[in-house]
């Protein structure tokens, strides 16, 4: 049929058909589901499994072999220092003097013997020891929704060998119990937290307070 | 041999059969396992995600909300941008929702958040924090990401197999999965700033995430997914795009390759503030420059296929043969059409014009090449803007 505007044949007025999208050719069924896209989702799911599940159980039978030797300080961004206890695990952090090559030490380190956890994290903070630990359970409060680990009972002073004061506090959870302690250091907040379960002895508890009280930082005097 | 109106018709409908244009996509196909499995992944992905953003909202509210009001501005314009390059082919908007929201929730939270943590802590235990610090991100996050990503498009193909046929297709859905797995990315980021300092300063801490993000942001997962993604079509062959393993190997390593670089930068810049920058710099212009070679190798095919849609409709006297060698080249071949127009009001008409035979284009598309309602009020609209009638709707 010619096309009154243009005189030339038109194309045909109806479209093809096709298929829907969810029609499944009878000799591609496999259980009512198309075969031809079995292969590719499995393949997606294998590699799931292999980021989701395999990698992380090597990673947990992999045991980590970082111990502290005597002597041995781990240093944190803005000069922030503290001695690790001989014989624990370093599971992030490093050494003083063992920079990463960008010269910026890592804001956070962590230290582990069997289940107690010690935990050191700097940042810039505006205030002194006290306000920096009511951030801290503030932030600890809305975070976890008064459920799980809290900040509980009244700051203590606590004075670093350097002769810092900074404020602590007990760390509450169910089975878990801690410490958390706070330090600033010329507009550089220090939050160091210690959790373990409940039942710790005093051993790993006075080796807490230890590093607690070896936390550093260059340039302050004492008071 | 004279080629005859009905020759050109057939070769349009050989087009439209083989690019898969104008063909609607349908997501709910329960018949296809795809269908299931990327709807468990990324419905896992969405409810991990969720669950931290709805944990720490009382926390980091402001950042938060700071994050996602200014990745939302960045997704859209980065929308309205591969709208503005895509004149071709154009896949279905909903298809690359699809690809966005598995970019943004699958390959992150299920894959490769997992992989990177276990690689990173793993390699700790291996070589030394140190060690892992300086180099860790970027002998795992390449490897996870890209393919966490990439994979995404082998169920894409899957549910769309009909609308997926060219690297260009590739491209584009690569882009989109690389922009959801930015713009996610991003937001658990702002959250990490937010807090880094107690939980304090929220909005100082995670600002500045958020700038360098989004400025670095162009040149890295949306471009190294773009390549990856074209590279694995490649790779894999379509009913339009034959197999080249040489060149999608290529394809699917040099993203790996840019993004290992990016992610060494600090340890490779050392310790000097100018070299860092500059090669962040570097990097920067040599992925984008990557991204646009690519682009125009694997364009070429989609401009074929509006050739030979258009090219009936030049028989026809619809459009004139420089509309056609316009609307079927690249952005200097339309620039090099308007100018030779003369004077402003032709050029901005000669523009109208092509836009309306785009239209035409994609109508023709949607109806499989037939002569329906809506491509002859597509194919007067040309002629009437062509006229210079004023729009009467």
């Amino acid at each position: 049929m010619p096309d009154p505007e243009t005189d030339k044949p038109s194309p045909v007025s109806a479209p093809r058909f096709e298929p829907d999208a969810g029609w499944v050719p009878a000799d591609e069924r496999l259980f009512g589901v198309d075969r031809r896209t079995i292969a590719p989702t499995l393949a997606v799911f294998a590699l799931v499994i292999v980021m989701s599940v395999v990698l992380p159980v090597v990673n947990a039978k992999v045991p980590y072999a970082d111990i502290v030797k005597a002597g041995d300080v781990v240093e944190l961004q803005g000069d922030v220092t503290f001695v690790p206890e001989t014989g624990w695990g370093i599971t992030s952090g490093v050494r003083a003097g063992n920079a990463p090559l960008s010269g910026e030490y890592p804001a956070t380190a962590t230290v582990e013997d069997r289940a107690v956890k010690f935990s050191v994290h700097t940042a810039p903070f505006d205030g002194d020891a006290n306000k920096l630990l009511d951030q801290i359970e503030t932030t600890s409060e809305a975070v976890n929704h008064g459920r799980g680990v809290q900040v509980a009972g009244a700051h203590t002073t606590i004075v670093t060998d350097q002769g810092k004061q900074g404020a602590t506090a007990r760390i509450t959870g169910p089975r878990t119990a801690g410490v958390v302690a706070a330090f600033v250091f010329d507009g550089r907040g220090v939050e160091a937290v210690a959790t373990g379960p409940s039942d710790t002895g005093p051993e790993p508890t006075a080796a807490v307070f230890r590093m607690i009280r070896s936390i550093s930082h260059p340039g302050e005097g004492k008071q | 041999m004279t080629t005859t109106l009905a020759d050109l018709d057939r070769a349009r409908d050989i087009a439209l059969d083989l690019s898969g244009w104008g063909r609607r996509f349908t997501f709910y196909q329960p018949r296809n396992f795809a269908f299931w499995g990327y709807l468990v992944l990324v419905g896992t992905g969405m409810f991990v995600f969720a669950s931290s953003i709805t944990l720490k909202y009382d926390a980091y509210g402001q950042a938060i909300a700071l994050a996602v009001t200014s990745f939302a501005i960045y997704a859209a314009l980065f929308w309205w941008f591969t709208q503005h390059i895509d004149h071709y082919a154009k896949l279905p908007a909903k298809l690359m929702v699809v690809a966005f929201l598995w970019g943004g929730f699958a390959a992150t939270w299920v894959m490769a958040a997992n992989a990177n943590d276990s690689i990173l802590a793993l390699y700790a235990k291996s070589f030394g924090q140190s060690w892992a610090l300086n180099w860790g991100a970027g002998l795992s996050a390449p490897f996870t990401e890209e393919t966490a990503k990439g994979s995404g498009l082998l169920l894409l193909i899957a549910l769309a197999p009909r609308q997926v046929r060219t690297a260009f297709d590739g491209l584009i859905l690569g882009a989109f999965i690389g922009l959801g797995f930015q713009i996610i990315e991003d937001i658990a980021y702002a959250m990490t700033s937010a807090s880094s300092q107690f939980g304090a300063n929220q909005i100082g801490a995670s600002i500045d995430t958020i700038f360098l993000r989004m400025v670095s942001g162009v040149a890295a997962h949306i471009v190294y997914s773009a390549i990856f993604c074209a590279g694995l079509i490649y790779l894999l062959g379509r009913p339009a795009e034959p197999r080249r393993v040489g060149r999608g190997l290529l394809l699917v390593a040099t993203p790996i390759l840019l993004h290992g670089t990016w992610d060494s930068l600090a340890a490779i810049g050392s310790r000097s503030a100018l070299t860092l920058l500059s090669l962040l710099i570097t990097v920067i212009v040599i992925a984008l420059v990557i991204a646009v070679r690519v682009y125009e190798l694997t364009v070429r095919r989609e401009r074929d296929f509006v050739r030979d849609v258009m090219t009936p409709e030049q028989a026809r006297n619809v459009i004139t043969a420089a509309e056609l060698d316009a609307m079927a080249g690249n952005r200097k071949a339309r620039k090099a059409y308007r100018k030779a127009s003369g004077k402003h009001r032709e050029r901005k008409r000669t523009r109208y014009v092509l836009n309306a035979a785009y239209d035409l284009a994609d109508e023709l598309a949607a109806a499989r090449g037939a002569d329906t309602d809506r491509v002859r009020f597509a194919r007067a609209e040309v002629g009437r803007i062509r006229a210079g009638v004023p729009s009467s709707w």
